[in-house]
C-alpha cells in the first residue's frame, strides 16, 4: 500500500519532468541556426518552403510543440527530417534494443565486479587486499570510457585479434568490449560505496549480537551486513544510469553500434528535429523509470524507507 | 607548505609537473602544436628533433600534447570555478534560508542530479558554436550539484554553532554573517569538492572534444587528442596511447588527492 503510494507519487512528479525536458529540448534546438534542408546542393526557395509546409515546420513554434506532444501522446514520434524514408518511431526502435543490451549488461557487470571487490576489501579491511581494491577502484573511476574503448579495442582487436573492432556481428562478441569500457568506471565507484557501506553496517550493534549468537561470518555478512549497507549503491545507480547513457554515446560512436547515441549526435548535427526529440524523450523516460526502479530497491533494502 | 612535502601527496606534485611542463615545455621545443613537418609525417618516436614521433599530417606530437594539456586544465579550471561559485550560492542560499525555500531548492538540485543532463550540454553546444568560453561555462553549469549539496550541509551545521548565534543577535546583517564568519568555514570542504570536480569536468571536456562538440581546430585539447589517435591507431598506436595515458594519468591523480583531501574535512 505504501510502496503503491510512493510509485504514485513519484510519477506524478516524473510527468512534469518529462514534459519540461522535452519542451526545453524543443526550443533549444530550434534556436539552432541552420535547419534540416540546408544539404550540400542549396535547395530553391520554394522547395523550402513546400518542404518547411510539408513538415509543418511554418507554423508558429507554440503550435509546433503543442503539435509535437500531442502526437507524442498517441505514441507518434514523428517523421526523420534527414532519414527521409524512416519515422523516428522506427530509427528509435531499430536503436533502442542495442542501447538497452549495453546499458543493461554494463550495470550487471558493474554491479557484479564492484559489490564482490567491495565486500572482498570490507572483509580484509586495513590489509594489502583491502588497499589495492580500493586503489584499483580509484582508478577505475578516473577511466574515461572514449580513452578505455579505443585502449581496448587497440590491443584486443588490432594487436590480440580476439574481439571484433567494430560493428554487431559475430555472436554476443561484439558486446565484450563496449560493456566493459562502459562498466570500469561505475564498477570502481559501486566497490567504494559497498566497501564504506560495509564498514558503518559491521560496527552496528545488531551485527554485534549477532557475533554473540554465534552465527557464521558468511552468514553474518551475506543475511545481515550486506543488505543495510548496499542503500548507498541503490541511490547511486540513478546518476549511474545517467552517466550509463551518456558513456553509451561515446561507445556507440567508438565501436561503430547503430544505438541511440549515434542518432542522437547525428541528429543534433543534422538539425534533424524530431529525431533528437525522440531520442531525448526516450533517454529522459528511461532514467526516470530507472531511478523509479531505484526507489523501490531503496525501499526493499531499508524498510525504515518504505515510510518516508 | 609543510604539509604539502609529505610523500602521500605524490598525486599533487605529479600534476603540479604536469601542468608546469605543459606550461614552459612549448618554448624549448622547435616546432609549435600547429606547425606541419612536412619532411616528417607520421615520423616515429625519438626521431630528429621530433621526440614523441609526429602525427599523421606531420605535427609534433610532444608540443600537440603540450599544447593539449594546457587547454584541457584551463578549460577545467575555469569550469570547475563556475561551478564553484554556483554551487556555493546555491547551497549556502539553501542552507541558510530554511524551510519551504531550501526544500524546493534542493529538490530542484535532486531533480537534475538524475537526468541526462550531458545531451542538453550536447544540445547547447550543437547550437551555440563551439566556443571555448561556452564550453566552460556549459560544464561549469552541470557540475555544480554536488557543491551545492555539500555546502547546504555545511551551512545548516554551521548555522546552529553558537558564534553564528551569537553574530545574529548582535545585529549583523546576514550577507556579512555569510561573507565573514560561514564561507571561512566552508573554504576547506569547498576546496576539497573543487579538487574533486576539475576532475568530473577534464572528463566532460574531453568527452565533448572527443564527440567533436568541444574545444575546435586549431586549439587542441587533450579528448581532440584522443580522438585524432584513436582514428589513425592502426597505423601508429603512440597517437591513442599517449594523450590518453597522459590523461588518465591527470584524472587519477587528481581523484586521489580530492578524496584524500575530502576525508580530511569531513
Amino acid at each position: 500500500m505504501i510502496m503503491g503510494a510512493l510509485i504514485f507519487r513519484r510519477l506524478m512528479t516524473a510527468i512534469p519532468t518529462l514534459l519540461g525536458i522535452i519542451l526545453a529540448s524543443f526550443f533549444l534546438i530550434r534556436i539552432a541556426p541552420g535547419g534540416p534542408f540546408d544539404g550540400e546542393r542549396p535547395l530553391t526557395p520554394e522547395t523550402q518552403a513546400a518542404l518547411q509546409k510539408a513538415y509543418g515546420l511554418d507554423k508558429p513554434l507554440w503550435e509546433q510543440a503543442w503539435l509535437y506532444i500531442s502526437n507524442l501522446l498517441q505514441g507518434d514520434f514523428g517523421p526523420s527530417l534527414v532519414y527521409r524514408d524512416f519515422t523516428v518511431t522506427e530509427l528509435v526502435a531499430q536503436g533502442l534494443p542495442i542501447s538497452l543490451m549495453l546499458g543493461g549488461c554494463a550495470i550487471i557487470l558493474a554491479l557484479a565486479i564492484g559489490i564482490s571487490a567491495g565486500l572482498t576489501a570490507a572483509v580484509r579491511a586495513g590489509r594489502k587486499t583491502d588497499n589495492l581494491i580500493m586503489m584499483s577502484a580509484t582508478v577505475a573511476t578516473a577511466l574515461p570510457t572514449f580513452v578505455t574503448g579505443p585502449a581496448l579495442a587497440l590491443f584486443f582487436g588490432l594487436w590480440v585479434g580476439l574481439l571484433p573492432v567494430s560493428g554487431t556481428g559475430q555472436g554476443i562478441t561484439w558486446l565484450i568490449m563496449p560493456v566493459v569500457a562502459l562498466a570500469l568506471p561505475v564498477s570502481g565507484a559501486i566497490a567504494k560505496l559497498t566497501r564504506a557501506g560495509l564498514a558503518t553496517i559491521l560496527k552496528q550493534d545488531h551485527i554485534r549480537t549477532a557475533r554473540a549468537r554465534g552465527l557464521s561470518e558468511s552468514k553474518i555478512l551475506f543475511k545481515h551486513g550486506l543488505r543495510p549497507a548496499l542503500v548507498p549503491v541503490a541511490s547511486y545507480l540513478g546518476p549511474a544510469a545517467a552517466g550509463l547513457l551518456t558513456g553509451a554515446v561515446v561507445v556507440e560512436t567508438v565501436f561503430g553500434l547503430p544505438g541511440l547515441g549515434r542518432y542522437f549526435v547525428q541528429g543534433a548535427l543534422n538539425r534533424d528535429y524530431p529525431l533528437v526529440l525522440g531520442v531525448v524523450t526516450l533517454y529522459a523516460g528511461l532514467i526516470i523509470l530507472f531511478n523509479l526502479f531505484a526507489d523501490l530497491i531503496y525501499g526493499w533494502l531499508d524498510p525504515r524507507m518504505r515510510e518516508g | 607548505m609543510r604539509r604539502l612535502s609529505n610523500r602521500q601527496h605524490w598525486p599533487l606534485w605529479v600534476v603540479i609537473v604536469l601542468v608546469l611542463l605543459a606550461l614552459f615545455l612549448p618554448f624549448f621545443l622547435p616546432w609549435t602544436y600547429d606547425q606541419i613537418d612536412w619532411d616528417a609525417v607520421r615520423a616515429p618516436a625519438f626521431s630528429g628533433s621530433h621526440f614523441f614521433g609526429t602525427d599523421e599530417i606531420g605535427r609534433d606530437r610532444l608540443a600537440r600534447l603540450a599544447a593539449g594539456t594546457r587547454v584541457t586544465l584551463m578549460v577545467a579550471v575555469a569550469a570547475a570555478l563556475v561551478s564553484l561559485i554556483v554551487g556555493i550560492a546555491w547551497g549556502a542560499t539553501a542552507g541558510w534560508v530554511g524551510g519551504r525555500v531550501d526544500e524546493a531548492m534542493m529538490r530542484f538540485v535532486d531533480a537534475l542530479y538524475a537526468l541526462p543532463f550531458m545531451f542538453i550540454v550536447i544540445l547547447l553546444m550543437v547550437i551555440f558554436g563551439r566556443s571555448i568560453l561556452l564550453v566552460f561555462v556549459g560544464i561549469g553549469l552541470v557540475e555544480w550539484l554536488t557543491m551545492a549539496r555539500v555546502v547546504r550541509g555545511q551551512v545548516m551545521a554551521l548555522k546552529q554553532r553558537p558564534f553564528i548565534l551569537a553574530a545574529e543577535a548582535a545585529g549583523t546583517p546576514p550577507s556579512v554573517i555569510l561573507l565573514k564568519h560561514i564561507l571561512p568555514n566552508i573554504a576547506g570542504v569547498a576546496l576539497a569538492y573543487l579538487m574533486l570536480t576539475v576532475p568530473q569536468v577534464v572528463m566532460v571536456e574531453s568527452f565533448l572534444s572527443f564527440l567533436g562538440l568541444g574545444v575546435q581546430e586549431p586549439l587542441t585539447s587533450l579528448g581532440i587528442l584522443v580522438k585524432e589517435g584513436a582514428d589513425d591507431m592502426d597505423m601508429t598506436p603512440l597517437g591513442l596511447l599517449l594523450p590518453g595515458g597522459l590523461l588518465v594519468l591527470i584524472l587519477v591523480c587528481l581523484t586521489i588527492e580530492g578524496e584524500r583531501l575530502r576525508d580530511i574535512y569531513s
